[in-house]
């Protein structure tokens, strides 16, 4: 149609500005999607950083409150511990859900003979529940004897440590040894046991070792489904927390669901920022089609008066706005992979989550953010070409 | 076309101005009718009522019996479109389209299709103007050149009236009598002519002169 062929033109005229103009727009989108998927990329990351513990709910004795350190000024161990009786109350409320009980600490160790002094966190875990903790083996098995351990990843790559390795505990091995049985694959961030940097020996070594008796660090218990993770905090809470407050509950997936919650709510904000720039760039899309309606009112008075209807003198100026969104927005699109790329590199040392659906989506609101833009910002001009007075329009000058 | 009682007050701060003032006559077919007047005398509000891009104060104008107080501006819009042809002292032509373009024009907001080139040629023919030139700027063309073409424009969808602002105003008296000349030949064929002018010879061109002196028709 003509109007289209006028609107292309009248931008080809007016190649600079339309391509300022423009430029305004790709730097818009560019900063809405690269931020977009720079949020995207970040939630990426951390979400592969986290094992999958959205089944677990994990029970601390709870160490808040008045009291100070050891709550209520006993100063026993015991009283930053959960006893086997609450144990057995988890236990009996969680069913059938798995409950883990776990004892933690850190300790000094030497790897093979003439080592250096390491010091790691060391779990006592009973070994009939290592499957139900999901630990998945690079080498080695999950099978160890009383003397035997697994490792995480991290701690074995760094420690040189191999299936057959002995570690010494404590100072100058006054812990006695253990020999590593398997190499557990890198979990990440875990709610339960942190096993990357870990040693996990069984519940009686650790018991024997430590003298803790059935005091326990945390207990981890492994819903069954059909069970919600939600549901089972309540329960233990209201089990163990009837008069004073006991234990602390953390239920994961709730957790995992606030971290998402978080990161979401950081992307949306780097992108409202991004959106700054949007907002600018509208603003100097109204500017040029206000100038480009009040260059051309005499014209607009000569259409009007052979017969051009309001509504195809609005379609003309909306048409150059949209040509200048459409265009800038794709240009921007196609740059902000390249800007998301970048920053990715940058700031994550990472771009392998950039050609994701979410990094399409993200593009795809940039590009549909800019083109909207353009057209609001277009409305208003066309809309007062359209409704200029033919008489006056004609002895414009 | 009829005006019947026709007045036009335009509302101004430092009081109404009355531009026309029950001003009545009639048009018929095939009419070629000068308007002339001194300048503030109303003419130009006169053309503007007859091209349907004003509505009277007072009084009725009808054309083929279409009263246009009655009629929507989209209506009134296509009126100008279909039935009235306009021909400016300044050609106004659109710079950023073509000969045909510019010329088809009108035919493509009634057709809502795109250009027509044969018809525009056709129409182009008709007034004379050289082949070479269909598909130049308006820039490129002379002043006659260019008044040419604004009359093809006009013609282009068989108006019933031409109404023409001082046609001939900015071109030198050789061409604008070759315009009148095809004015005249355009009159001739049976078109509807209304003429708003300063100059009495281009004046004597036409069969009939309505003469307008502070918004009335002196007689």
């Amino acid at each position: 149609m003509i109007f289209w062929e006028i609107a292309k033109r009248n931008i080809r005229l007016h190649f600079l500005r339309s391509t300022l103009a423009m430029l305004g727009i790709v730097i818009g989108v560019v900063a809405i999607a690269s931020m977009g998927i720079l949020g995207n990329s970040l939630v990426a990351t951390v979400s592969d950083s986290l094992s999958s513990v959205g089944d677990s709910v994990i029970v601390y004795p709870y160490t808040g409150g008045g009291g100070g350190f050891g709550g209520g000024g006993s100063g026993s161990t015991e009283n930053m511990k959960i006893t086997d009786q609450q144990f057995q109350q988890i236990k009996r409320v969680v069913a059938p859900g798995v409950t883990i009980p776990v004892h933690s600490t850190s300790e000094r160790m030497k790897v093979g003979v003439g080592g250096d002094d390491l010091v790691a966190s060391i779990y006592g875990v009973d070994p009939q529940y290592l499957k139900d903790l999901n630990f998945e083996l690079s080498a080695g098995s999950l099978n160890n004897a009383n003397s035997g351990c697994l490792v995480g990843s991290a701690f074995a790559e760094d420690n040189n440590i191999r299936v057959g390795s002995r570690i010494s505990m404590g100072t100058d091995g006054s812990k006695g040894a253990l020999r590593v049985t398997g190499i557990i694959k890198e979990r990440g961030m875990s709610f339960d046991i942190s096993t990357d940097n870990a040693v996990i020996a069984t519940q009686d070594w650790f018991e024997n070792t430590y003298n803790t008796g059935k005091y326990y660090d945390e207990v981890v218990v492994k819903v069954k489904s059909g069970q919600d993770t939600a549901d089972v905090k309540t329960v233990i809470e209201k089990q163990l927390n009837k008069r004073d407050k006991i234990v602390s509950v953390m239920d994961s997936k709730a957790t995992l669901a606030a971290i998402f919650e978080t990161f979401g709510a950081v992307t949306t904000f780097v992108t409202a920022i991004g959106g700054i720039s949007m907002v600018v760039a509208g603003v100097s899309i109204f500017n040029i089609m206000m100038m480009s309606v009040n260059e051309r009112v005499k014209e607009i008075g000569i259409m009007r008066s052979i017969g051009t209807q309001k509504k195809e003198v609005m379609s003309m100026f909306v048409y150059e706005a949209a040509i200048i969104g459409v265009i800038g927005s794709v240009v921007g699109g196609i740059l902000s992979l390249l800007a998301g790329y970048a920053i990715s590199a940058l700031m994550l040392q990472s771009t392998k989550y950039l050609f994701t659906v979410a990094t399409a989506i993200s593009v795809g609101e940039g590009v549909g953010f800019g083109i909207v833009v353009c057209l609001a910002c277009g409305l208003y001009p066309a809309w007062q070409a359209a409704n200029l007075n033919p008489i006056d329009a004609l002895r414009h000058e | 076309m009829l005006f019947r009682d026709v007045s036009k007050v335009y509302p101004l701060p430092a009081g109404d101005v009355r531009a026309l003032d029950g001003v009545s006559f009639r048009v018929d077919r095939g009419e070629f009718i000068s308007v002339m007047g001194p300048s503030g005398s109303g003419k130009s509000t006169l053309l503007n009522l007859m091209g349907c891009l004003d509505t009277p104060t007072e009084g009725d104008i009808f054309i083929s019996g279409s009263r246009i107080r009655d009629m929507s501006d989209m209506e009134l819009t296509s009126l100008r479109r279909d039935r009235i042809g306009f021909i400016f002292q300044y050609f106004n032509l659109f710079p950023l389209l073509n000969i045909i373009e510019n010329v088809t024009f009108p035919l493509m907001l009634k057709t809502g299709k795109g250009v027509d080139p044969e018809r525009g040629r056709d129409v182009l023919r008709a007034v004379q103007l050289d082949e070479k030139l269909f598909t130049h700027t308006p820039t490129e063309l002379s002043g006659g050149q260019q008044q040419r073409v604004a009359i093809a424009r006009a013609l282009i969808n068989n108006p019933d009236i031409l109404l023409c602002d001082e046609p001939t105003g900015n071109l030198d008296s050789k061409t604008g009598a070759g315009i009148m000349d095809l004015m005249t030949d355009l009159n001739r064929n049976g078109t509807t002519i209304i003429m708003v002018t300063h100059d009495s010879r281009i004046a004597d061109y036409s069969r009939r002169t309505i003469r307008i002196s502070d918004g009335r028709i002196v007689p």
